[in-house]
């Protein structure tokens, strides 16, 4: 299954995409890590990278970076080839890895040096301007002359961030970015990249599902290598939930189950509680059909109380392990 | 665009030569900025100059006292030096691919031959010095006064060139070894292997019966023989022709090949 979300907007976009794949493709020995990948990233938008563990996240941020070779398909990233053209990529791409490592010795304000050192020649005073107003953005300003080293796993990610960004990168790729944030410290990431949107296009990787709803303005889903939804996170947020109803009634649920199941529009009936009520998820195909004919249906064989009946709200967590519980169930 | 961004002169550089500034200087800065320039610069002097001068005052009055003096400094260059080097090029290499510092660098705009050219000339810089110039000085210093001003200054640059191409050979192949293994492994292994099968006398017996060739494509007779003491160093030291040049080309061309295939398997290298 793929869920393409696509707005009439994004289709009829003209402007190039800054990522596009074509059926990308890695396999490593004979595990197959990534299938035919097409994924689109427009200008400025913050694309939240979403998957479980082992999904190909990260060995899609590699290709892209030209740190693996695809093994079917191509990708471009401002319209030049990932094969071809990665030196031009790299020059316009900032990029943190999930676990960023620097040279121990080196100071922040050094590593940063080192890193501006690949973009810039000079001239130096204005190389060291940047380097510490990209130590202010990330909070590290106070501990800028102090060696890698000592650093925390948090300030090692800030540093990581202050590194991606030094170039004014048109394409920023975080990998995992507040992984190993405490809450401010990951309420800092999200507010740096809010306020980098309107210079640069954010491509990230997360876990965090309720960073991804805050900042994202379209998503991406992986699971097992393959892509299974993507899209403006408005849409992929109203995947599935206009589609889904609760249920929760007091009394002969196994009558009312068997009821539900047997009509051809629900796709399916997920129990959540049995405290002396009994409520349901119900995914439905037919959204009209099941608002008339759900609650008539339950209270057909009599003894049976509505308690709550309503339209499902879901967040993105939700349609995360929606959209992977089918994905897998196709896989089986 | 940002003030400070418009006044920025982004670097143009492209092919291979891409990011090899920045990475050469990232390099000699680890030799020169941190402790590394002493420590080794100590230990060279420690281990080579205080084997010539163990050896020297040892045997003061013996009547080879000068020549087992330099025999035991050559022996210790050939055996013990090239460690530095195999440790210097495995820590350059597997110990960045190993912490993950090697595919961040890579994911800047440097090209993987430049890379390895950085570390390869920046640490072949550092050896030089550490290893080289340094302990060469004071060897000369050292015999000065004992041998009468037999070992010229030239005669002990033409035997530190030498040691130096020796050192370069372990290098690059050290290098080459650990852009193919991902432990230390096989690349300390392969390269002590090589530094010591020809020169030791119990392991050289069936190289000398199986293939005696071997010691004229490799640097095995550059420093020591104990087969025949022919080394080339003898006859450097004592300002003699050399009966063949052909271990010095052959190691040199070795070191240019070893070089070529780093470049070539890193190129292949996935992170």
């Amino acid at each position: 299954m793929s869920t393409q979300i696509h707005s009439q907007n994004h289709m009829m976009n003209t402007t190039p995409y800054v990522i596009e794949t074509y059926e990308l493709c890695k396999t490593y020995k004979k595990i197959r890590a990534l299938q035919s990948l097409n994924l689109k990233v427009k200008p400025n938008s913050i694309c939240g990278f979403l998957g479980p563990n082992g999904a190909g996240k990260t060995t899609t941020i590699k290709l892209l970076l030209g740190l693996a070779q695809p093994t079917g398909g191509s990708a471009q990233v401002f319209g030049k080839d990932i094969r071809k053209e990665n030196d031009e990529i790299r020059r316009r791409v900032g990029y943190l890895s999930q676990d960023p490592r620097y040279y121990e010795y080196m100071t922040a304000r050094q590593t940063l040096r080192f890193t501006a050192s690949f973009f810039y020649k000079g001239p130096r005073a204005v190389i060291e301007q940047r380097v510490s107003e990209t130590l202010d953005l990330v909070g590290l300003a106070d501990k800028a002359d102090r060696p890698v080293k000592g650093f925390s796993g948090g300030e090692r990610q800030r540093l990581g961030i202050a590194q991606a960004q030094i170039n004014y990168p048109d394409l920023l790729i975080l990998d995992e970015p507040a992984a190993s944030l405490d809450p401010q410290g990951r309420h800092d990431v999200l507010d740096v990249m809010e306020r980098l949107r309107k210079h640069t296009t954010i491509f990230y990787s997360t876990h965090i599902l309720d960073d991804v709803q805050r900042v994202s303005d379209t998503v991406v889903i992986l699971n097992k290598g393959e892509l299974v939804a993507q899209g403006p996170i408005e849409e992929v947020l109203a995947w599935g939930q206009a589609d889904s109803f609760t249920l929760t009634i007091k009394g002969d649920s196994l009558g009312v189950e068997t009821r539900l199941r047997s009509q051809p529009w629900v796709r399916s009936l997920e129990e959540m509680s049995r405290n002396g009520r009994v409520s349901w998820l119900i995914r439905v195909s037919d959204r009209e059909l099941a608002e008339a004919k759900l609650v008539p249906l339950a209270l057909a064989g009599g003894g049976v109380t509505i308690c709550e009946f309503g339209c499902k709200t879901q967040n993105l967590e939700d349609v995360f392990l929606n959209i992977v519980k089918e994905s897998n169930h196709e896989y089986k | 665009m940002s003030t400070s961004e418009a006044l920025l002169v982004p670097r143009r550089e492209r092919g291979w030569r891409m990011g090899l500034r920045s990475m050469m200087s990232k390099e000699l800065a680890a030799w020169w900025k941190t402790r590394r320039w002493w420590v080794q610069c100590l230990v060279a002097l420690l281990l080579l100059n205080g084997m010539l001068a163990v050896n020297l005052n040892g045997g003061r009055g013996t009547p080879n006292a000068m020549e087992n003096a330099t025999i035991a400094l050559m022996v210790t260059a050939a055996l013990f030096v090239p460690v530095a080097a195999i440790s210097l090029a495995q820590d350059s290499i597997l110990g960045e691919k190993h912490s993950g510092t090697a595919a961040w660098v890579l994911s800047k705009p440097l090209r993987r031959p430049a890379y390895l050219l950085a570390k390869l000339i920046a640490n072949g810089l550092g050896l030089f010095v550490a290893w080289v110039v340094l302990p060469g000085v004071s060897v000369y210093l050292q015999l000065l006064k004992p041998a009468d001003g037999y070992f010229t200054a030239l005669r002990i640059a033409g035997v530190m060139g030498l040691h130096y191409l020796n050192l370069l050979f372990f290098l690059t192949l050290a290098m080459m070894l650990a852009t193919f293994f991902n432990s230390r492994g096989p690349v300390l292994g392969i390269s002590l292997m090589l530094a010591w099968a020809g020169p030791m006398p119990f392991i050289s017996g069936p190289i000398l019966k199986y293939a005696p060739w071997l010691y004229d494509i490799l640097p095995w007779k550059l420093l020591i023989d104990f087969n025949t003491n022919r080394q080339l160093a003898f006859y450097v030291a004592n300002g003699q022709p050399l009966p063949t040049v052909t271990p010095i080309i052959a190691t040199a061309l070795w070191c240019v090949l070893f070089t070529a295939v780093a470049i070539w398997r890193m190129s292949r290298e996935e992170f």
